[in-house]
């Protein structure tokens, strides 16, 4: 089975987020940018299944500017895919979802791919649409929020579960599809340093930037707004558990309004 | 933008759904309530679709077929771009569900959509539209132009007040399935299982939420975090080292891997409050805390802290807010 996973460099989750000059994103200068979570455990489920799936190869493809996306590809070679392809995309923090999608599709198309893994979204925008736009663009299937993706190959059909607001929906599926999966439900590896050190050395495979855009809608952002710093908890003094419930009903109720 | 607003609905209970409530409202109050249209697909769309009519949505397109129940976004994408495209619509909104994402996702390419998920806030400046959404889980919040002909947005859950009842006659448009490429239909819905959880909302439901963390200990204490979350209708939550631990299943977990939510009021209960955890909860409206460690993190987003053993207080408090609510 050849195996695309797509990958996303997101801020580290620890990063303090601030304004850029102008008000419109994220200042991402001295951000550091990481791997998405989700991404992490679509790349384990891509090795996964290629090591339970004689004869599959994994391709990592990513979108976006230097250096953060090379370095999320070479941070992918290091676990274990075989390739890696990055579209390049201008800098910017927020780029278009759908524009992003557009970029990986090129991406995808120059390797062999019979399934595209994608993370849940990513940690920044929270979109979640590339997966959707992307099967769009592959004229595949695709689907959102899946866990327990197992791969039958006596039918030739991928099963799995889907959590929706109807409940938990059992699915099965032939191949091509684009599924993105659904958290972190599984324990991804870490790289180990040989892996690291000779995936600094393997090659990157480039596709260029669209030359004409495409004749279709689009987003750019125009303010990015922090909320007022929470000031910390305003501590119940209390001698007995009576007393702190007694004291808290009574704030919940007649201060802060929110007692059902 | 001047043509006709879409809203794409979804069957719940014979009726129309919640979110599809709020996206006709949202839709109504932008562009007014003449110029929304609804659609709807499933086995039993038509009739469904009064919910439509007593919200005043005088127009409905209806796919009425057994196969739209649990179709995926691919097949629903091809029906709303026709439909979109045949009453030369500008915008589509659809609720903050699963689907409706997936949909909105295929008609940036499939209509050439500009594309909005999680929004918050929808407005026109200087004739163009901007959306409101939350980013960095609910850490910041984002504008952002909608730039083309076309847009198609998802609405965030209980972000916006649902439509109010204003009942109109409904004129029902039939669409027809013919057309769809057959490799959209090979992939099967074989079963539902209705989520597993107690008799409380879910936790993207719930305007209160109660979560239990690494304080409770063990899963057989985790009862009592349920009967807090009962006495108060709230939903039930978990961090990440009570769904590792296998206390409680994954669909629990509120955090960076799990779910975000915002609800009017969050009870984190011996949870030290983990960037992990904060990134999925910080958003919510109140924040309380009870936790027996004073120096954890999770007082500084909290708004009310209790410093205590959370196995004496909870009982208290459970006790307490029964009291309050005459239960």
């Amino acid at each position: 089975m050849e195996i695309v996973v797509c990958v996303k460099p997101v801020p580290d989750a620890e990063t303090r987020l601030r304004a850029s000059a102008d008000g419109t994103t994220l200042d991402i200068e001295a951000v550091k940018f990481v791997l998405a979570g989700y991404d992490e455990s679509a790349v384990e489920q891509a090795l996964l299944l290629k090591e339970a799936t004689p004869g599959s190869k994994v391709h990592v493809v990513s979108a976006g500017p230097p250096p953060r996306t090379e370095e999320v590809l070479r941070a992918s070679l290091a676990l274990g895919c075989d390739t890696a392809t990055w579209a390049e995309m201008p800098a910017g923090i927020a780029p278009d979802p759908v524009a992003a999608a557009r970029a990986l599709a090129r991406a995808i198309a120059t390797v062999p791919h019979d399934l595209v893994l994608c993370g849940k979204n990513a940690g920044d925008d929270e979109a979640g649409v590339v997966a959707g736009s992307l099967a769009e663009l592959l004229t595949v299937p695709d689907f959102s929020d899946v866990a327990d993706l197992r791969w039958e190959a006596a039918t030739s059909h991928l099963k799995f579960q889907r959590s929706t607001e109807a409940g938990t929906e059992s699915w099965e599926a032939p191949l091509p599809c684009v599924i993105a999966l659904q958290q972190a439900w599984n324990d991804p590896r870490t790289a180990k340093l040989p892996m690291i050190l000779k995936s600094r050395k393997l090659p990157i495979a480039k596709v260029a930037p669209e030359a004409a855009a495409a004749p279709a809608g689009t987003s750019r952002p125009t303010k990015f707004e922090l909320p007022p710093p929470r000031t910390g908890a305003k501590l119940i003094e209390f001698k007995t558990p009576e007393e702190a419930a007694q004291k808290l009903v009574q704030a919940l109720k007649e201060e802060a309004k929110v007692f059902p | 933008m001047t043509g006709p607003t879409l809203v794409v609905g979804e069957v719940h209970e014979g009726g129309i759904s919640d979110a599809t409530k709020e996206a006709v409202g949202v839709a109504q109050s932008l562009t007014g309530k003449e110029n929304v249209v609804g659609f709807l697909a499933g086995g039993t769309a038509r009739a469904a679709s009064a919910g439509f009519g007593r919200l005043g949505v005088g127009r409905v397109h209806v796919a009425e077929d057994p196969r739209m129940d649990g179709a995926t976004g691919a097949v629903l994408a091809h029906l709303v771009a026709a439909a979109a495209e045949s009453l030369s619509a500008e915008l589509v909104i659809v609720g903050g569900t699963t689907l409706g994402r997936d949909l909105v996702a295929r008609l940036g390419i499939r209509w050439n959509a500009a594309v909005a998920t999680g929004v918050t806030g929808l407005g026109r400046v200087d004739g163009a539209l901007e959306v409101r959404r939350p980013v960095f889980g609910g850490r910041a919040t984002e504008t952002r132009r909608l730039e083309g002909a076309h847009a198609a947005v998802a609405i965030r859950p209980h972000a916006f007040p649902a439509a109010s009842d204003s009942p109109a006659e409904v004129a029902v448009t039939p669409v027809s399935l013919e057309g769809i490429p057959g490799p959209l239909w090979a992939p099967k819905r074989l079963r539902v299982e209705v989520a597993v959880r107690g008799a409380g909302p879910s936790l993207a439901d719930a305007t209160i939420v109660v979560s239990g963390g690494r304080g409770v200990r063990a899963a057989e204490n985790f009862h009592l975090i349920e009967e807090l979350a009962a006495s108060l209708g709230a939903g039930v939550g978990a961090s990440r080292a009570v769904t590792d631990a296998g206390w409680r299943p994954a669909n629990f977990q509120v955090g960076q891997t799990g779910r975000t939510v915002s609800p009017q009021l969050y009870v984190a209960v011996g949870i030290s409050g983990a960037i992990q955890h904060l990134v999925g909860m910080v958003s919510s409206r109140v924040i309380v805390a009870i936790n027996s460690d004073a120096s954890a993190p999770i007082f500084r987003v909290a708004d009310y802290g209790i410093v205590g053993d959370l196995f004496q207080i909870l009982p208290a408090l459970t006790h307490e807010v029964r009291r309050a609510r005459g239960m």
